[in-house]
């Protein structure tokens, strides 16, 4: 038993690197001395354990589907690459925190503790195969996430968000537990496996208990992935927290939540049952009105925070079809889609926090001739935002163009049709940022101080790779090829 | 004969870089490139032209390397009588409108480079034999132009760049859904985003679950198709970004979309929604020759409405693309060739129109055939431009469809092509004949003969550059006129194809 746990122990190392990496920053922070070269040191910290994991995960890469710790746990090519882009997607919010004014000095070591805590979270609910461990999942990425957006401390609309989010985070966990406490009550388990077989025989009563379970269950990670309609905290939430927090919160719990959403739906809606079809039915709808709620809802948006929450709200709807496409190909449709939003994701919001460092706010006004005081900026912005409206040739259009690929290839036409007019709605908010960058000038030449060499490094980087997996798509789509 | 396509559609491209690292302040320097890499282009298309076979019917030039394999998406180019016309028609009108761009000011640097951009992604379009590669190119062009527009148009040129970005996207995402399911019902084997492997009409039986529902594939992706191209054409009722963009797009870019852009509806007809739905096409080819009626009408009505010249022009445009829809309509061999005609003879007969336009706009700042107060704009240029009279004449004269002049061709096949089939339509149509006549006469009247203006008295007739430009294009108009069989000849091949194809069903 015990040497069955040590072998276990080695698959599930990435997650315990970076606890142990967040443990080494905790008690680094309390000795180090506050300053510069403190500070300074505890991102390497952060780096070379985000790195180590990464390369861990990259070591599990390739081997069979495994059930770890009697089956709490499962690691396959799913959990993996979500792992790593959420690795990668944390590492790019560390750079993003180290640049943001908004965030205290004396904070920053915070932000990455608590980063890495809500990435452990967000991993565990990436390969959860029982629903103790969605549980545990949710509920870390939760309370650590109420934590991060309160980290502007003398703001008022932080504290609010704060609050909010832990209102609305604490209602819809009991919501969730109340109705996974059914399904083990009636099922008989809590791991999904011997759950599956339990359903496969119900009578008609329990059918319904079950259902009703599972719509309250689906509470909670619709709330984490806030999909209509439990967006609503989403906006709010985005505003308030600072920038780095805000490209944190709109990658790795969406991930997480996409992923566990994906995986439910592939074990236990898989069999063409009445319940099936409902559960189906029910992602189908959620799908379409959280395309249209985010989308709708963004295009008269002053603050580009909140533009950008609809819009990613609106993403989570595309991403949902895939969820339908209940096959392996709708996985890889959905990996693609994550890695082009996490990286469209950190280059909006590195820009985003660029232009809020300078003027304090996110309003539209303050993006007006960007592309003249900066072309970086201006022009990574411009292609950031053709490739959210999914734009040929940037790596938008390829994510898009897959995900409507395979729900048209399951027969999911209208929902396909509500995609491509839900593209057309978001190009014309998209579009209404390109012409503030690109046409409209500013009071006189403005110089972001705070946008350096690394700066320029780091927007290229996140933003080059929209064009190469835009055109150079196919060996990156069959690495992701499940 | 693959490596002309290549080089005419990379050129662009190549010139594009270079003006893109060319240092800052040399203006002059960035317009010689531009000129130096559409000129290379039309040398090149002139060369396809001469190596091509006129007698065969399918693609020429077949160039194919696969670009993503997993899902059998190719980049493949290729050349037929009816995507040459285009082609040369291109390179035609780019390298003019470079000559006509000479005078903008305005970050010279930006502007040739994304006119680069363009023509590389237009000649994308109508070179593609690959769905995907045919969907990036269509997509890809609307950057370039949206840019164009918002930046170098006139007054209210970001309204109109927006509204012709989301009406052309709006068309072709919803294209994009029939392309996927076109895939899938292929069977998404090596040919499934093979543009020539679907033709045929291998879909008659097809049929398709909607809402639990089962429709006809063909009609269903039909209509698809027919909404993507149906915008970009544009046929009533999908007409209404025109205007506008017409209106507040610079004079060449003005050019460039009604020469070449708007051509890219028809000729998505032509190569896809035709020969992959034939049953369907022919099913509704009655919608489609009474949308092109309402567009012969109602342009022309819209246009003799207009006091501001541009703009006329800009109607006009709707009311002569609804020829084309007409001739597509007749499906017969005088139809179909009158239609691709017609798409070579209004892609320079309005092109002539737009830069006299364009060139009088630089003297006199307006376009008022009559002011909003009642004034005349214009008056008695005639007697103060001579060469701008003669040459303007001319470029009226043929989008009048004079005979002798090269739009009276395309007029007339179209005609014959239709009567057969469509009399009382026919009958209408000819009307929009006389309302063109008409609107086009009036204008003509009001600006160049009567008083003479006080204003126009200080114009400067068409200098050496504006008359170089604009003789290819009178040319073309005269000789076509007169003579309209090589042009002809290109097509006859490939469209006797698609018409035979289409007498099937």
């Amino acid at each position: 038993m015990l040497v069955n746990l040590l072998s276990n122990v080695s698959f599930y190392l990435p997650e315990i690197i970076v606890i142990v990496t967040m443990c080494v920053l905790l008690c680094f922070e309390c000795f180090y001395s506050d300053d510069e070269r403190g500070r300074s040191l505890s991102y390497i910290i952060g780096l070379i354990g985000i790195f180590t994991a990464f390369m861990a995960v990259v070591m599990n890469l390739g081997t069979e589907a495994k059930n770890l710790f009697a089956g709490a746990v499962v690691i396959d090519q799913f959990t993996n690459i979500m792992k790593m882009m959420m690795l990668l997607g944390t590492a790019g919010c560390f750079y993003l925190s180290a640049q943001s004014k908004e965030i205290h000095e004396r904070l920053k070591a915070e932000f990455l503790i608590m980063s890495l805590g809500v990435l452990v979270g967000g991993m565990l609910l990436v390969s959860a195969n029982n629903l103790l461990t969605v549980y545990l999942g949710v509920e870390t990425l939760s309370i650590l996430s109420y934590v991060m957006t309160t980290m502007k401390k003398d703001d008022a609309h932080s504290s609010e968000a704060g609050i909010k989010y832990a209102l609305y985070g604490g209602v819809t966990a009991g919501v969730m537990l109340f109705g996974m406490s059914h399904l083990y009550g009636i099922l008989g388990s809590i791991h999904f496996l011997p759950m599956v077989e339990a359903m496969s025989d119900l009578s008609a009563t329990s059918t319904v208990a079950t259902g009703i379970s599972f719509l309250l269950f689906f509470v909670g990670v619709g709330y984490k992935i806030a999909c209509f309609p439990f967006h609503m905290w989403s906006p709010d939430v985005y505003e308030g927290s600072a920038v780095p927090v805000t490209a944190f919160f709109s990658i790795i719990p969406k991930l997480a939540g996409i992923a566990i959403v994906t995986r439910i739906t592939m074990i236990f809606f898989n069999s063409g049952t009445s319940l099936a079809q409902a559960w189906l039915a029910l992602i189908q709808i959620v799908a379409a009105l959280t395309m249209f709620v985010g989308n709708l809802s963004a295009l008269n948006q002053e603050s580009v925070k909140r533009m950008l929450a609809f819009s990613s709200i609106g993403h989570v709807g595309m991403i949902l079809m895939g969820v339908l496409v209940l096959s392996n190909e709708g996985q890889t449709a959905i990996l693609y889609y994550s890695l082009i939003y996490m990286l469209m994701t950190l280059s909006a919001f590195y820009i985003t926090g660029v232009v809020v460092n300078k003027y304090g706010s996110d309003e539209r006004i303050f993006f007006r001739g960007l592309m003249k005081n900066n072309p970086i900026l201006g022009g990574c912005f411009v292609i950031v935002l053709f490739s959210l409206a999914g734009l040929p040739p940037f790596g938008g259009f390829i994510a898009k163009y897959n995900m409507i690929s395979v729900a048209v290839g399951k027969g999911l036409i209208t929902l396909s049709i509500i995609a491509a007019i839900n593209s057309v709605i978001s190009l014309y908010y998209y579009m209404k940022l390109v012409r503030i960058i690109t046409l409209e000038d500013s009071d006189g030449k403005v110089v972001f101080e705070s946008f350096n060499l690394s700066g320029a490094v780091y927007v290229l980087a996140v933003t080059a790779p929209l064009i190469l997996l835009g055109i150079f798509w196919n060996g990156i789509y069959s690495a992701y090829s499940i | 004969m693959s490596a002309l396509l290549n080089l005419i559609l990379w050129t662009p491209v190549l010139g594009l870089i270079a003006i893109l690292f060319m240092p800052k302040g040399k203006d002059q320097l960035v317009r010689y490139a531009a000129v130096a890499s559409t000129g290379v282009t039309l040398i090149f298309s002139i060369f396809l032209y001469l190596s091509f076979d006129q007698s065969v019917a399918e693609m020429q030039g077949v160039f194919s390397v696969p670009w993503v394999e997993m899902f059998h998406i190719n980049y493949s180019l290729g050349v037929d009588g009816i995507s040459l016309p285009m082609i040369l028609l291109t390179s035609l009108l780019f390298c003019i409108c470079i000559f006509s761009s000479w005078t903008v000011e305005k970050n010279v640097k930006g502007y040739f480079a994304l006119l680069l951009m363009l023509q590389s992604s237009v000649y994308g379009v109508f070179m593609s034999l690959d769905f995907f590669l045919f969907y990036v190119y269509w997509e890809v062009m609307l950057l370039p132009m949206f840019f164009l527009i918002a930046i170098w148009g006139g007054e209210n040129r970001e309204y109109a760049a927006v509204k012709f970005f989301l009406y052309t996207f709006f068309g072709s995402i919803i294209m994009l859904v029939g392309i996927i399911a076109l895939y899938y019902k292929t069977g998404m084997g090596p040919d499934s985003f093979n543009i020539i492997a679907h033709h045929g009409g291998h879909f008659v039986n097809e049929t398709i679950t909607l809402f639990g529902h089962d429709f006809s594939f063909e009609r269903v992706f039909f209509w698809a198709m027919f909404l993507g191209f149906a915008i970009k054409v544009p046929v009533f009722p999908f007409h209404t970004w025109l205007p506008h963009a017409h209106v507040q797009a610079p004079t060449a870019i003005s050019v460039i979309l009604a020469g070449v852009l708007l051509k890219m509806g028809t000729y998505g007809f032509l190569r896809i929604a035709f020969p992959i739905f034939p049953a369907a096409s022919v099913e509704y080819s009655t919608v489609i020759a009474v949308l092109g009626l309402i567009s012969i009408l109602y342009g022309a009505f819209c246009a003799m409405a207009q006091s501001d010249v541009k703009k006329l022009v800009a109607y006009s445009s709707v009311s002569h693309m609804g020829f084309v829809m007409l001739g597509l309509a007749a499906m017969t061999t005088q139809g179909m060739n009158g239609a691709v005609l017609q798409m070579f003879n209004h892609g320079t007969s309005t092109a002539m129109m737009f830069l006299l336009i364009g060139i009088l706009y630089e003297r006199s700042h307006h376009r008022w055939i009559v002011r909003p107060d009642g004034t005349k704009g214009y008056g008695g240029i005639a007697s103060h431009m001579k060469t701008y009279t003669v040459i303007f004449t001319i470029g009226m004269f043929a989008s009048l469809g004079l005979p002798g002049l090269s739009g009276f061709w395309s007029e007339a096949l179209i005609f014959l092509g239709i009567f057969g089939k469509f009399p009382t339509i026919t009958v209408f149509a000819v009307l929009g004949l006389l309302i063109g006549a008409a609107y086009l006469l009036w204008m003509y009247k009001r600006m160049f003969f009567g008083e003479v203006n006080e204003s126009i008295k200080g114009y400067s007739d068409m200098n050496m550059r504006e008359i170089l430009y604009m003789l290819p294009l009178c040319t073309a108009v005269i000789v076509f006129g007169i003579y309209p069989s090589p042009v002809l000849n290109i097509m006859k091949a490939s469209v006797g194809n698609l018409v035979e194809l289409m007498g099937k069903f």
